[in-house]
């Protein structure tokens, strides 16, 4: 989630994403594995794979920064812990909480809770030499926190991934039903639609992913055209259960022509009672 | 849907477009469509602990990672290629460079066998859910703070986790030999490829090979000395291949005998495993096989390896069978619990015993204590010998050693 800031709180989401990371790459407890092939919306392209987290497996996303740059200095930033869980074979939930750190137009800036986003994502296969992985992903934003939308939304997204010896091509489509945000609103970031298309790249001896994309979305809104965007990133597994990300993205129409830029970090873990075993430490 | 006009269009339309390319051929999507999935490990308070305590061992099984995925990736992908495809240009890589630098942490494999884990991905997810198990029985092998008795009762629910996978886990009951020999497509690929099939051999018989020491060392110091034995046996074994590589699968009851007693049920596991990756080998190799019909005799094969009732023998067969002569000259059975046994384990050429806190070092070090290093290592402290020590002890049956 984005919202628009001052110079001053994105310098202060900066320094929290960079305390969170600090803090998460300072911890000693690794459990488990995490996965730089296997990529997330947001980290850093907003296009994904059509894989879900592992069964039994905890990803916390810990410092999912992002700042953008719009037209005539100004910028959008938000911060969004996430916890992903596998609960099902391939099929996982996911709970978010975006932090918003907002102007509100007179210079000074209002912190708070900008929603309650719940998702769940489904891969219907494993990509097979005759047909690709297919997944269904579905959001659900409800109205909490001072920054929160004024009403829920749900999304629902399809998504395709095709790999090739060269390169494992995504592609997305995405809808958002409910009516219009009232005026006066918070602004919701979720798309009314989105299409696009991304490109990965594997450096399997580097445990690097290298990625570029291409994606349309139209706001809520529905008054205005529909923007244009690029993004590239990389995913770098540090060890085994630790993940860095980080993308930049450029929209190449509409009113905002801007810079966006994404850091994360992904932490995994698992908690032994929730697996099929009963005995032992 | 009022706003499906225009721009949208053009996308929806795109989209459909792409998703229309990805899906290659869908003549016969039904016979692939593919649930399996991937499951995480189980937790513990072992968990990486092989990695912390023997880094050199644990960063040889991400790079032999790579030389499994490559070798489906190029017999399925190359059917036609030149030997030298993988007995030179794969081989020199893998020896030369990736084993002697290998990966930080364990491989994607679907990044390198991308063609392959198309074709059978649940054979693939068998393979990698068995070396998870693997991984997990060193973590907890290598563990100092576990008691014997917690180290045990650990195993039982690793193997216990492991086989709560029916579609994954391999059978604890025996194979006979017929189920990778007897095929029509058997020892297709060790016939062409016996350099890189050496290889993979060596490479199994260091996983199961590093079980003993940790087993059977009775002290921190005994573990890192047998493991770092183990590691520079399985260098030699590359020093001239094929000759000074295996020329049987390695079974684990004769490479580590004290694990197969201890843990009869994870013995079998992983030579099942092993003996699927032969055969999985022979079927991407075999001509006889027609390509469009390589998935359907691996996916045979798996259901084979997983389940109890086909080509079966009982284990008190099993183990008369892996004592038989053949195996004992041809292998190397022993791999170190005392220092004796660990002298005999080193290179020839490192037969005068090092210094017990020199091979603990070396162990810890992020580098691969490869063969030259440890020569030198040695070099550097001519004429030393540890206490206790006598050349006669380090030079006992050196046959075992060289063949």
């Amino acid at each position: 989630m984005k919202y628009e800031c001052s110079r001053v709180c994105a310098r202060r989401l900066l320094s929290h994403a960079i305390m969170a990371t600090t803090m998460t790459l300072g911890a000693s407890t690794a459990f488990a594995q995490t996965d730089y092939y296997n990529t997330d919306a947001g980290r850093p392209l907003l296009i994904e794979d059509a894989y879900a987290t592992e069964r039994y497996a905890f990803e916390l996303k810990v410092a999912s920064f992002s700042l953008e740059r719009l037209s005539r200095g100004r910028y959008n930033a938000g911060l969004e812990p996430e916890i992903a869980y596998g609960i099902l074979p391939r099929t996982h939930v996911e709970i978010g909480l975006p932090l918003a750190f907002a102007d509100i137009g007179d210079g000074s800036t209002r912190s708070g809770i900008a929603g309650l986003e719940l998702s769940a994502f489904h891969n219907l296969n494993v990509e097979t030499r005759t047909l690709p992985a297919l997944g269904l992903r579905t959001d659900v934003l409800f109205p909490v926190g001072a920054l929160g939308p004024d009403r829920t939304y749900m999304a629902l997204k399809g998504i395709a991934t095709r790999t090739f010896s060269a390169a494992r091509i995504h592609v997305n489509g995405q809808y958002t039903f409910g009516s219009d945000p009232a005026e006066g609103a918070n602004h919701v970031e979720l798309p009314r639609w989105l299409g696009g298309v991304a490109v990965d790249k594997t450096l399997p001896l580097k445990s690097l992913l290298l990625s570029a994309g291409f994606f349309a979305k139209q706001s809520l809104e529905r008054a205005e055209d529909p923007d244009y965007n690029v993004e590239a990133g990389f995913r770098y597994q540090t060890s085994p259960s630790f993940l860095l990300d980080a993308g930049l993205g450029h929209t190449l129409t509409g009113p905002e022509r801007g810079w966006s830029f994404t850091f994360g970090t992904t932490l995994a873990f698992a908690a032994r009672s929730l697996m099929p075993v009963r005995s032992g430490r | 849907m009022r706003y499906v006009t225009g721009t949208l269009g053009r996308i929806l339309m795109l989209s459909a477009g792409v998703i229309a390319l990805l899906a290659v051929d869908s003549r016969s999507a039904a016979a692939q469509w593919s649930t399996t999935y991937e499951q995480f490990y189980l937790p513990g308070s072992f968990n990486w602990e092989f990695r912390r305590s023997y880094p050199a061992a644990d960063k040889l099984f991400n790079a032999f990672d790579y030389g499994h995925a490559i070798l489906y990736e190029r017999l399925y992908t190359q059917p036609n290629a030149p030997a030298s495809v993988l007995e030179e240009k794969e081989y020199d890589f893998i020896t030369r460079k990736l084993l002697r630098n290998p990966p930080r942490v364990p491989l994607e494999e679907a990044a390198i066998e991308v063609q392959y884990a198309k074709l059978a991905p649940e054979a693939k997810m068998m393979f990698e859910w068995a070396h998870l198990l693997h991984r997990q029985i060193y973590d907890v092998w290598a563990d100092e703070r576990l008691n014997v008795a917690e180290k045990d009762r650990l195993v039982g629910d690793l193997l216990s986790y492991y086989r709560s996978r029916k579609d994954l886990a391999f059978s604890t009951v025996p194979k006979t030999m017929d189920l990778m020999e007897g095929q029509y497509y058997a020892t297709a690929f060790r016939e062409r490829y016996p350099k890189f099939n050496g290889l993979i051999w060596a490479y199994h018989w260091l996983q199961v090979g590093l079980y003993e020491p940790l087993i059977r060392g009775e002290s921190s110091a005994e573990r890192q000395t047998g493991v770092v034995a183990a590691v520079a046996r399985f260098w030699q074994m590359l020093e001239s291949p094929p000759d000074g590589m295996p020329v049987i699968m390695p079974m684990t009851a004769a490479i580590s005998p004290a694990f197969a007693e201890r843990y009869p049920d994870a013995a079998i596991i992983f030579d099942n495993l092993h003996s699927m990756h032969d055969v999985i080998s022979d079927i991407l190799a075999s001509p006889k096989v027609p390509r469009n019909r390589k998935r359907a005799e691996i996916l045979k094969a798996a259901g084979r390896y997983r389940d109890d009732t086909s080509f079966v023998m009982t284990r008190a067969e099993a183990r008369r069978w892996i004592s038989c002569p053949i195996f004992r000259p041809r292998l190397w059975l022993a791999v170190p619990s005392t220092p004796e046994i660990t002298a005999r384990m080193l290179p020839r050429q490192l037969q005068h015993p090092p210094p017990r806190r020199l091979l603990t070092c070396m162990a810890r070090h992020p580098r691969l204590p490869s063969r030259r290093h440890t020569r030198m290592a040695i070099r550097r402290r001519p004429g030393r010998r540890w206490p206790g020590w006598t050349t006669a002890q380090c030079t006992r049956k050196p046959s075992r050693l060289t063949r």
